[in-house]
């Protein structure tokens, strides 16, 4: 925010001050007589004082009136975000137009990113090239389209891309925190996370290439690969459940179940917690995504799990007890 | 003088006319959502409209935009206050949970007071909360923090003179 510029005298400099010092030496408790008359010379020398003092005593009684424990654990919660984003925006600024230092999943990159989705939000993105964005839950994304180049930047979340093909051939470019993607003309789903990122590719082909250019693999139609900012793991067929969320749903085959319910968390708000004792349970089924609760019920019910929610925004998942 | 308020409504008007558009455009691609970004295209112009500066605007967009990022983080600063408040109060036992009333006006007050520490040092901070959220007493702080009963003592009165200059530079806005 931006203040208007605030003008005082010396005296009233001074005077607040004084005004400080003294709230916080008899705030104290253990303030002597002689300071305390102190205090009381100083207050009525010079209306100036009086004046601050009466500032300092309602805003005093300001902070007083808050709810103690509440307040404290709020302003500090805050604090921490929110120093957090200044770091973010220093590296914005500092790292001129293309932010590009400072990889964070979170705050000022994101909420500063030319596209983004809400958790739980679907969007479709129409680009000046013909090329269209399908963004999943939670989702940032940057464009920037010039004479030599179309370049997006992945910032977090995933994105279904119909890269279209450009009447001047500039290459499609999709980078990521631990790669670059590059496509002509292909449909691809790319999600970047902390961890690592993963494309998979359903018309044509593509190439990711990591550590700028000095690893370079081909993914063709059909085929899915991740990696991050080091390696390539290996590649595999798609499957059904590729790109199953635009439909609405999450489609597991034998996936453990740690490893499902983080995926259906990105499209709530909160915390998902597992048993990790269960965490490795191998689940198959399709779970709507638009409705997480229901898909919880769905697991509860048909693989004899235990949901307890502790409020709104925090859910564990553990084992039923038998008997 | 009225002249020159005339001639600056129409400037006004006239940006808002040419940009209104596209400036909400903007902000709903940084946001995803319409109803925040209606909001904030209309706090960004009712900036224009105070700041009195609309006929010398040279670029209007570059200008817009850059009020409208100010606008963003304040949002920003906002949400993650409301987010840090749920936080709390999900350790509070729900039978206890003030009244949604009672929550709105805690909350107004909390970023008041969160606008007043802005700037302020995080060990300063620190100290300050501890004495007037928590009630701890300087020993207790000084304790906790691992610093002498004397610098506690320094803290609170750079804290409130801090948090006074802030109210008073805010009321004058």
């Amino acid at each position: 925010m931006s203040f208007a510029k605030l003008q005082l005298s010396v005296g009233e400099r001074q005077a607040i001050s004084g005004a400080a010092r003294w709230y916080a030496q008899l705030r104290s408790g253990t303030a002597s007589e002689q300071e305390q008359a102190a205090w009381r010379e100083w207050l009525a020398a010079d209306p100036l004082h009086r004046q601050a003092w009466e500032r300092m005593q309602q805003l005093g009684e300001q902070m007083s009136a808050l709810p103690g424990g509440l307040a404290g654990s709020t302003l500090r919660g805050a604090g921490r975000s929110r120093r957090e984003l200044m770091r973010n925006l220093m590296v914005l600024a500092s790292a001129g137009s293309l932010g590009w230092l400072g990889w964070r999943s979170d705050s000022a990159q994101q909420l500063l990113a030319d596209y983004r989705t809400q958790v739980g939000e679907r969007r479709e993105v129409r680009l000046a090239d013909g090329s269209a964005l399908l963004l999943n839950t939670d989702t940032s994304v940057n464009v920037t389209f010039d004479g030599q180049q179309r370049r997006l930047q992945l910032l977090w979340g995933e994105m279904l891309v119909s890269a279209g093909v450009d009447a001047l051939h500039r290459p499609l470019r999709v980078i990521t925190r631990h790669g670059e993607v590059q496509a002509q003309g292909a449909r691809f789903v790319l999600r970047s996370e902390e961890r690592e990122d993963q494309v998979a590719v359903l018309e044509q082909g593509v190439q990711v290439s990591l550590g700028n250019g000095a690893l370079v693999r081909r993914v063709e139609a059909g085929q899915q690969l991740a990696f991050n900012t080091r390696s390539f793991a290996a590649l595999q067929p798609n499957d059904a459940s590729v790109g199953a969320w635009r439909q609405g749903s999450i489609i597991a085959l034998d996936r453990p179940l740690g490893d499902l319910l983080a995926d259906l968390s990105r499209y709530r708000r909160g915390v998902v917690q597992c048993d990790p004792q269960i965490a490795g349970l191998k689940i198959s089924g399709a779970f709507p995504i638009d409705d997480i609760d229901r898909a919880l019920a769905a697991l509860e019910s048909g693989f004899s799990l235990r949901i307890e929610r502790y409020t709104r925004y925090w859910v564990r998942v553990s084992q039923r007890r038998v008997g | 003088m009225p002249a020159d308020d005339l001639s600056l409504r129409c400037a006004v008007t006239d940006l808002y006319t040419h940009h209104h558009g596209w400036l909400q455009g903007w902000l709903r691609q940084r946001l995803g959502n319409t109803f925040d970004a209606a909001d904030l295209a209309q706090d960004t112009f009712v900036r224009v409209l105070k700041a009195r500066n609309a006929l010398e605007i040279r670029e209007p967009r570059p200008y817009l935009s850059r009020i409208a990022r100010g606008l963003l983080i304040d949002l920003f600063r906002r949400r993650s206050l409301e987010q840090a408040y749920l936080e709390a109060l999900a350790l509070v036992p729900e039978g206890e949970h003030p009244s949604p009333e009672e929550q709105n006006l805690m909350l107004q007050a909390l970023l008041e007071v969160d606008r007043l520490l802005d700037g302020l040092g995080a060990r300063v901070k620190q100290a300050f909360l501890l004495s007037q959220c928590d009630g701890l007493t300087y020993e207790q702080i000084a304790e906790r923090l691992q610093i002498s009963v004397r610098s506690v003592n320094n803290y609170m009165a750079k804290a409130m003179e801090h948090c006074c200059l802030m109210q008073m530079r805010m009321q004058l806005s």
